[in-house]
């Protein structure tokens, strides 16, 4: 059944439990909420508040011990995981917080990689890339390697990884947490600046007043429930 | 392709690592190489050698004759047949043969013999049968009565040389034949179980005591390259062209020799097999270190999209390229060392003895399964190897690798 309404994530009662040494830990325990398509918006909360866990779970690298995920109307548990990978391939883009940029690739092999994935031609491959590279402020870095950069540029990269193959949906897990305030408050200006420019959704997980800011949904996490969903008229 | 460049470049990030995998491959490579060039070159050699000094390369007899020789299988037709293997290039050398057996008594002292007639020209030419006289002298070119005797025959009988020596035993034509015959040297084939038994003359001689006329009961032949015996023996066979005769390769006629050569050769294989676990537990070790160490890159490449197929397709390219630079660079450095061994040999320091063969050094041979059989196996090994640490990394949990590591 499409559920789609607009909506690019919509979950239902949304729970997990770890179980580590023996302990039953609730991460998430029954969140519902629904991000539409282009929304600027964020997850917040403390740390352990199950926002990482929480973002996995929509981009279906984790399983829900129960509830449902819908990303773009489809329902993430009835894909095998083949067919999640090439889901998550060509619909969703992520930024981490420790940038995640594959060491041996170039900064051009790594933008591109997802698009090779995706068999998209070379030509094409590359016009995408040196726009990107461009919008990202990063032009004449292509053949430099990833420990070559500083954790901004790093993040740009992985940015301009998470965006170049157009995905429906952008997650951000803490993109500014490794980086200086200054650095952090560009690059959300920056993404924030590219999602209007796109129409992307962003889903930040994140600590940063900055993301709160800017987002036009904000969803507050506590024990690993939904304490408020704020959108901003 | 982007895989195949990641592969390629992870090869470098541990270079100290890259090196250690890839010289177990290197390492086992040339080992294996050089072991089975080493083991082919001194089989065949022994082969060889055994063979063209015993009883031949290829054998021609009466079309029953190996299964239940006789007096009476006989080939007939000696003169035309020698005429048609004498054209043959690839022919060395071939010598007719008569057997029979009887009664050998010197003095009071009687045993059964073989009897055995050679030619002693064309033997001397096929397998150097007067080099194998310990005591006396080779026979005379024409027939004059004489005998030679095994060692341990002449031991039984208490022969020596110059020595009479009677044989009665029994004539083609069903008389009973007796001679009385000159010892004039002693045999040493190096098989004391031969020399116990045989009993040498003259072909002619012994034609003459069994009442043959010209027939004889075998014809053996030499030819020049031991690998070709079984197309010459095709083409003996078709040169023949009698339903009457049989051509057959060493293998058939000398059975027990071919069984004992194969089950010694399958010794190889165990050492391959024990090769092949040295390389695979060091590559395993390594391979897999590596796996456990970019279990958050795995993650993360599963994270944007790669599937678990392409990660496996990727670490196994990975143990692949390096197994494919150990195999080239394991080539040239099995080449060298085969080359050396198979012009220089291995010097066994102490003369070894093989069914009355002596050999004082063993050589290596260059085939191309002393390379195909180690690069295949190389190349599979590191797949199966591979394939645990890949399968691995391919289930690695992204979302948990990207929060533990």
């Amino acid at each position: 059944m499409n559920r789609d309404n607009g909506s690019i994530i919509r979950t239902e009662d949304l729970k997990k439990t770890y179980h580590d040494s023996g302990v039953d830990v609730n991460a998430v325990r029954g969140v519902d909420f629904e991000i539409h398509s282009g929304e600027f918006s964020a997850i917040v909360g403390p740390s352990g508040s199950g926002k990482t866990t929480l973002l996995n779970l929509i981009s279906g690298l984790d399983t829900p011990t129960s509830g449902k995920v819908w990303l773009k109307g489809k329902l993430l548990s009835n894909m095998s995981g083949r067919r999640l990978s090439d889901f998550r391939r060509d619909h969703i883009g992520f930024i981490f917080q420790a940038y995640n940029l594959i060491p041996v690739l170039t900064v051009r092999e790594n933008v591109e990689y997802i698009m090779m994935l995706q068999g998209i031609e070379k030509t094409e491959r590359h016009k995408r890339v040196g726009n990107m590279l461009n919008q990202v402020g990063l032009s004449g870095m292509e053949d430099r390697l990833p420990p070559k950069l500083s954790g901004g540029q790093q993040q740009r990269v992985a940015i301009a990884r998470a965006m170049v193959s157009r995905p429906d949906l952008i997650l951000a897990d803490e993109p500014t947490a490794n980086l200086d305030s200054e650095t952090g408050s560009d690059l959300i200006d920056m993404m924030y600046e590219l999602n209007q420019k796109t129409g992307m959704a962003f889903l930040f997980s994140t600590h940063d007043p900055m993301v709160r800011e800017k987002a036009r949904r904000v969803i507050t996490l506590k024990d690993g429930r939904i304490a408020e969903n704020n959108i901003k008229k | 392709m982007t895989l195949l460049k990641i592969a390629f470049r992870n090869i470098f990030r541990q270079k100290r690592r890259t090196l250690l995998t890839g010289l177990s491959m290197f390492g086992g490579f040339v080992m294996a190489s050089v072991f089975i060039g080493w083991a082919d070159g001194s089989y065949n050699h022994i082969i060889d050698n055994f063979t063209r000094h015993n009883f031949g390369h290829i054998q021609i007899h009466e079309k029953n004759y190996l299964d239940r020789p006789s007096l009476y299988k006989t080939i007939d037709t000696y003169p035309q047949i020698r005429s048609r293997l004498d054209p043959i290039d690839e022919i060395d050398s071939h010598a007719p043969r008569v057997y029979s057996a009887g009664l050998v008594s010197v003095g009071e002292k009687s045993t059964g013999a073989r009897i055995i007639g050679l030619d002693p020209l064309r033997e001397k030419s096929t397998t150097k049968f007067d080099r194998k006289i310990c005591e006396g002298r080779y026979f005379s070119l024409t027939p004059c009565y004489e005998a030679l005797l095994g060692k341990e025959l002449a031991k039984m009988l208490e022969a020596e040389v110059h020595d009479d020596i009677v044989v009665v035993s029994q004539g083609a034509d069903g008389s009973i034949a007796n001679d009385r015959y000159t010892i004039v040297g002693l045999v040493d084939t190096g098989d004391p179980m031969t020399d116990r038994t045989s009993f040498y003359l003259h072909i002619q001689d012994a034609q003459e005591l069994l009442v043959l006329g010209q027939r004889i009961h075998e014809i053996i032949i030499n030819i020049g390259r031991l690998k070709r015996v079984n197309q010459m023996t095709d083409r003996i066979t078709r040169e023949l062209d009698s339903p009457e005769l049989s051509v057959a390769p060493w293998q058939v006629f000398a059975r027990g020799f071919y069984l004992a050569m194969k089950a010694d050769m399958e010794g190889l294989w165990i050492s391959l097999v024990i090769i092949v676990l040295i390389v695979a537990v060091g590559v395993l070790k390594t391979v897999l270190m590596s796996v456990l160490e970019r279990t958050r890159e795995y993650g993360v490449l599963k994270a944007v999209g790669t599937r678990p197929g392409q990660i496996i397709k990727m670490i196994l390219m990975e143990v692949n390229i390096m197994a494919v630079f150990s195999v080239i660079f394991g080539f040239g450095a099995a080449l060298a060392v085969n080359s050396i061994l198979a012009v220089r040999g291995i010097d066994l320091g102490v003369e070894f003895t093989y069914g009355g063969m002596a050999f004082e050094t063993l050589k290596s041979e260059i085939n191309a399964r002393s390379f195909i059989i180690p690069a295949v196996t190389i190349l599979l090994s590191a797949c199966v190897v591979g394939f645990f640490p890949a399968l691995k990394a391919a289930r690695t949990d992204a979302a948990r690798s990207m929060r533990t590591h």
